[in-house]
């Protein structure tokens, strides 16, 4: 097994970020201000927040997409700048290109880096394998069900070996069934390549099985980290049977009540 | 597509087809023996018939289906390798697309015939005033479907690449461009024909040679059967050029979802 850099060390590092959009009518909407969040290297943190609360932006400004209005963004250590290159990308959003097939879409990474095509090939179908698509390669996303084409994506993001790996919202789209098995297998891969991972959801139970911390966003404008939460849960986890833990009852209440506040200030504020 | 997996409904329609066809043909033969429609303006489909039998029997008409397809041709690969590179120029630049937006707006919209005296003058009778002349009808389409492709590049799908590693010659390459081409191929019905149209008109308008030319030189004869036969072989042309268009298309588009229209069917 190998540690993509030296455990304890800090991946990310936002501080006193904000970050503001310009809004149809010529006002300024400020999503994020105030935002200061440290990801150690190799740590699973989940990002939980009501809707809007500007979850997407606070990725977008890792990932280098978003440069922040103020504030610093660091990336083990040093000032980011551009898209962040030790970085990858899960979008909620179907993203696959549509023209290319399971297996080229997952080399696509590869491709960019300029890798032989044949060797692309060859570790984007072991890549395919090990989100269990074997013989799913010559497919078109459109012949994919929702829950493949997410693995398609995960896969296409973890060929390129990336050291942190950014997920927004990447199951919520999918059945409840799809979606356990969909962690599990991210569990899996996340144990045995110990890549940092920043994991936004609004759903909190995903948030404790998943993470070693649960990070709570307020509402917005303006949101920023209220509270950070450890969870202490054994490891290996398998994400079903982690609810059924005394413990995980206990940190949801927990967490729960410093989230519904959030939630319930965010429905009245609207859309 | 589904309509494959029913071959009974498929062969009953052609043959409804076939039926119509049929029918269309023997009401004009019949009344145009029985004088109820004047031969001389009207002909009839078995003369027509045989006038079409003695051109390709005699070769005469190769060379004009050689010319016709040729102007058809690169009228078609011009017009679409300029509106393309514009339509990219203006997708990516938005000060360009600015300062020519009236400019591509006018030109659009004047009738393009006006131009073909012109480029007669200009490039004189042969092949190269038909060309032009095709160009500007199908650059036209070519230049809003690429233009109007690229704008409309999903910002995720972008951003994705991006995160990937992707220089901006990648996007180009592995996003861009095809998600441009989708919009291409799906007006490249519209682009041949129109740079059919483009050949045939500007043949008829003045050209020595061409299936425009032979439809216009009958017609000079008041010679009906003549017209009628130019018009046969340029819509057998047609359907010729169409089938091939398709087939380009489906092997180009195979990656595609049938559309929800012809699942509903």
């Amino acid at each position: 097994m190998k540690l993509a850099s030296p455990p304890g060390t800090c991946a990310v590092r936002l501080q006193g970020c904000r970050r503001s959009f310009r809004t149809p009518d010529g006002g300024v909407y400020v999503a994020l201000d105030r935002v200061d969040l440290e990801v150690r290297a190799g740590e699973f943190v989940a990002l939980v927040g009501p809707t809007g609360c500007g979850k997407s932006t606070l990725l977008n400004l890792v990932a280098g997409l978003l440069p922040p209005d103020a504030g610093r963004v660091e990336v083990f250590g040093s000032p980011l700048e551009g898209i962040n290159r030790r970085a990858s990308y899960l979008f909620q959003q179907d993203v696959l290109l549509p023209w290319k097939t399971a297996e080229e879409n997952v080399m696509l990474g590869l491709v960019f880096r300029r890798v032989p095509r044949e060797e692309a090939r060859r570790q984007a179908r072991a890549w395919l394998e090990r989100v269990g698509l074997r013989g799913f390669e010559n497919r078109y996303p459109h012949q994919l069900s929702g829950g493949m084409r997410k693995r398609v994506a995960l896969a296409q993001n973890l060929i390129v070996d990336p050291e942190i790996l950014l997920m927004d919202e990447p199951f919520a789209a999918l059945d409840v069934q799809t979606r356990q098995l969909m962690e599990n297998d991210l569990l899996r891969i996340w144990q045995e390549e110990r890549k940092t991972v920043l994991f936004v959801t609004h759903d909190l139970e995903e948030a404790i099985a998943l993470s070693d911390r649960v990070v709570v966003l307020s509402a917005g404008p303006a949101a920023r980290p209220v509270g950070e939460f450890p969870v202490d849960l054994p490891r290996p986890r398998d994400v079903t049977e982690v609810r059924l833990d005394p413990a995980f009852g206990e940190l949801f209440r927990r967490i729960w009540d410093l989230l519904r506040g959030e939630v319930l200030r965010a429905f009245r504020l609207g859309p | 597509m589904r309509s494959g997996s029913v071959p009974e409904a498929r062969w009953g329609l052609r043959a409804t087809q076939a039926a119509v066809f049929v029918l269309l043909v023997a009401a004009w033969e019949v009344a145009s023996r029985l004088r109820w429609l004047d031969p001389f303006f009207f002909s009839r489909p078995s003369s027509v018939a045989e006038r079409v039998a003695r051109w390709f029997a005699s070769g005469e008409v190769y060379v004009h289906i050689y010319v016709t397809s040729l102007e058809t041709l690169l009228a078609f690969l011009v017009g679409s390798l300029l509106g393309v590179g514009v339509g990219f120029a203006f997708a990516l630049s938005p000060a360009l697309s600015r300062v020519f937006d009236p400019y591509v707006k006018v030109a659009n919209a004047m009738p393009r015939i006006v131009l073909a005296p012109i480029f007669t003058l200009w490039f004189g009778l042969g092949i190269l005033s038909k060309v032009a002349f095709g160009v500007t009808l199908v650059f036209f389409v070519v230049f809003f479907n690429t233009y109007q492709g690229v704008r409309e590049v999903d910002r995720n799908v972008l951003n994705n690449a991006r995160m990937l590693g992707a220089t901006d010659r990648d996007l180009l390459r592995h996003v861009l461009l095809p998600s441009a081409l989708v919009w291409i191929l799906s007006s490249l019905h519209t682009s041949v024909g129109l740079a059919l149209v483009g050949a045939v008109v500007g043949e008829y308008l003045g050209s020595a040679r061409g299936l425009g030319y032979l439809i216009h030189q009958a017609e000079a004869l008041f010679d009906t059967t003549g017209v009628f036969a130019g018009l046969v072989v340029l819509a057998g042309f047609v359907l010729v050029v169409d089938l091939l268009v398709s087939s380009v298309e489906r092997h180009l588009l195979r990656w595609k979802p049938p559309s929800h229209v012809e699942e509903a069917l």
